[in-house]
Parts: C-alpha cells; structure tokens; sequence
C-alpha cells in the first residue's frame, strides 16, 4: 500500500520532468522562430500554444494514473 | 435543422445537471470547526458557504425504490424524513441545535447505513453551473438582438458593454474559427465555439471570487463539454473523416490495418483529453491555494504559533500569486478548450483532395 503512495509520487515527478522538457523546447523554438520572424509570431504563438496543450494533456494522462494510485 | 441543433444543445446543458449531481456522493463534507478540511474546500458541498455570513443548505432530491424524495434543505431532510439519515448518525447521536437535528457529513443514507439508490441532490457546482449558464444567455441575447437591429454593423458598437464582447467575439470568430476550420465552414460552428468559451470563462471566473465556485473543477461538467465538442465533431464529420479513420488512404494496405484501431482510440482520446485538462487545471489551482496557506499551519504545529505569524506573510503572498497565475490559468483554459474544440473540428469537416499526397 505505502509502496503505491511512492510510485504515485514518482509517477507524478516524472510526468512533470516529461512535460516540462517538452514545453520548454517548444517555447525555446516558438522564441528563436519569432525573433528570426517578427511578423509570423502571431501565428507562432497559436501554434505553440496547441502543441504545449497536447503535451499537457499527455502529461495529465500520467497524473491521472498517479492519481488512481494514491487514491487506492 | 439549425434550430434543432441549438435546442439539443442548450437541452444537453442542462440536464447535464444530473450528471454534475450524482458525482457529489465521493464528496465528504465535515462541519468540524476546529479542523480545515482541504479536501472539503476543493469537491463539491451540498451547500452555498458565505461564511462567515450565513450557509444556505440546498434542497435534497433523493430517488429509492421507486419514489422520489425531495426536500428543501438537509436539516428538513433530516427532521422530517422516517426514511433517511445522515451517514455520521447511524451509530451516532443526532447532534441537535434549538431543538432541530444539524447535518454532520451531509452524506445521506437509509436507517441501515446503506447508501441510496440515486443521489440527485443540486450541490454548490450545478448551482453556479447554472448561474454560469444564465449569465452567458443573459449577455448574449440582448447583445445579438441589437447586432439583429444594426447597431454595431451599419453604425459603430455603442457602450463599454457591447465594445468589450465585440473584441472577444471578433477574436474567436477570425482567431480561432477561421484559422482552424477554414472559410468555408467557419460561420456555422462559431455559435458553438462562441457558447463554449465564455461558458467555461464565467465557470472559471467564479472560482476567483469570494465565496464562489468554479463548477470547471468538476470532472463530470468538464466530460459534458467535451461530450459536446465530440458529438459535433462525429456529427458534422465529412466522409473523407471516416475514411482515413477507417481506411487511411495513400498508404500500403498492412499499414491501412495498423493505423485503423490506431485512428480509432485517436478518436476517444481527444476529447478525454479534453476533459481531463480542462478539470486538472482547475482542480490544481484550488489544491494549490490550499496547501500553500496550510504551510503556516504546518508551521504552526512544528515550531509553534509565533514562527507561523512571523512567515506567514511569505505564503500569503504566496497564494496572491497563485492567485494571479489563476486568473491568467482561466483565460488560458478557456481558449484552449475553444481552441482544441475548433481544431478537432476542422479535422473532421476538412474536404480533403484526393490528389493531394498524404
């Protein structure tokens, strides 16, 4: 039982790693694409915007199973 | 055919309701005044908390065996019915106060301690729900009868008011409907996307204000708006949609098999997504204020109460942070689901060209 609390920890902590790289690699691209291109920024944010929220929702996929298993 | 549509949905909204109310029996309510029950704070009551001015007790619908119960608050519930009791006074004593028996976990049950068959109780959530849905038909309807008289397409927009919505309607309407759908399409599905976003910014707006609720933090209302967006998405689907979900043109036929079921769990998936991001961020945002102001009593307990008062200034601003980020976290939220929603959308009623390589 305590053992599930731990995996659930560890769950969550590596969920929030996973999804931290990804969104920050897309706002490191979504940065340099508006700096080389002022004017296409408007677009580059929407588009950065629905890439770090289907990153997110990945990363809550794994929150959700953590979540199942603390709850056990 | 239009008309009907608009129909279902605003008929779908609410009686979504009873899904919203049958999620409050998980909820374990304490009236413990002596302990902060952080879990109370984030799931939904069967009352309104305008502490410390008054506490408004919501009517009880209970159905068992075949008959419907209904009462107007939990104390009546618990005074006049021979049938039920609360979930603490099974083996306990009832605590009374002037003479009537208070509710202890606002958990009803039968005599024997069994829960039940439907709960159908309106809870704290459905109630700004409701309040949510009212706000927005209320500001849409006078606001599209004067665009129906003229006033703001032959002349300019007049007032705050209609200048303020013109700005966000225009938004999504070029931003996020035209941009994902595409020309053609864009018009028929703006009401929708329209009727989405603000729905879920005025839920979320509640939470921010005292004493208010984000029914968003709800995962049963987060399922119904994506229920939403999925029904529209499978009902206005082209042919082309189900044909590169079930059969994916331009590729070898065992990778046509291989991408069938692959599509197909792709179909669930986004608006399960959908729901579960939508509800993690409102959630999260309540548990986040709460653990950080129960630093200080964590603080309180460990190096004793002067060392909570000196810090606790620290983690008030802190939450007013916190705060902030929600405020933000509720726009964000909103347009990411109106965003996503138009995308899945304009997936679905694209017509592809057959020539075009995929």
């Amino acid at each position: 039982m305590e053992l599930a609390y731990l995996a659930a920890g560890f769950g969550a902590g590596i969920t929030t790693i996973g999804a931290a790289v990804g969104i920050g690699m897309i706002g490191k691209s979504a940065m340099e694409g508006s700096a080389r291109q002022p004017e296409a920024s408007g677009d580059i944010r929407t588009s950065m915007l629905i890439s770090a929220a289907f990153i997110e929702g990945v990363a809550l996929f794994g929150q959700v199973v953590c979540i199942v298993l603390a709850l056990k | 055919m239009r008309q009907l549509l608009r129909f279902l949905y605003v008929l779908l909204i609410f009686t979504s309701g009873v899904a919203v109310v049958s999620n409050s029996a998980f909820g374990a309510e304490k009236d413990n005044d002596n302990q902060i029950d952080l879990i109370g704070k984030v799931v939904d009551k069967h009352y309104l908390d305008f502490k410390p001015l008054a506490t408004i007790e919501l009517p009880r619908l209970i159905y068992d065996n075949g008959r419907l119960h209904a009462y107007r608050s939990t104390t009546s519930l618990l005074n006049k019915s021979d049938v039920f009791t609360d979930a603490r006074y099974v083996q306990a004593e009832p605590q009374m106060k002037d003479g009537k028996i208070k509710p202890a976990s606002y958990q009803i049950v039968r005599l024997d301690g069994t829960k039940p068959q439907f709960d159908f109780s309106i809870t704290a959530h459905l109630v700004f729900f409701w309040i949510a849905a009212l706000l927005t038909f209320l500001i849409f309807l006078p606001l599209s009868k004067k665009y129906r008289q003229g006033i703001g397409r032959r002349s300019e927009p007049q007032g705050a008011f209609q200048n303020v919505f013109e700005t966000l309607v225009v938004f999504i309407r070029d931003e996020i409907a035209l941009q994902n759908i595409g020309s053609q399409k864009y018009l028929f599905f703006t009401p929708y996307l329209l009727t989405v976003f603000f729905f879920i910014l005025f839920m979320n707006f509640f939470g921010l204000m005292p004493w208010g609720v984000s029914s968003t933090a709800d995962i049963t209302v987060t399922a119904v708006l994506a229920l939403m967006t999925f029904g529209t998405t499978q009902l206005f689907a082209t042919k082309d949609h189900w044909k590169h979900v079930f059969w994916f043109p331009g590729v070898p036929v065992p990778i046509k098999f291989i991408l069938m079921p692959v599509e197909l769990i792709g179909l669930f998936t986004k608006p399960f997504a959908l729901c579960i991001r939508l509800f993690a961020n409102m959630a999260s945002g309540k548990i986040l204020v709460m653990a950080i102001l129960g630093i200080i009593f964590i603080f309180s307990n460990l190096f004793g109460p002067g060392v909570a008062y000196g810090t606790s200034w620290v983690w008030v601003l802190l939450t007013l942070f916190v705060y902030l980020i929600k405020a933000l976290v509720s726009f964000i939220q909103a347009y990411v689901f109106t965003i996503l929603s138009a995308l899945f959308i304009g997936l679905a009623v694209a017509e592809h060209n057959e020539e075009h390589a995929h």
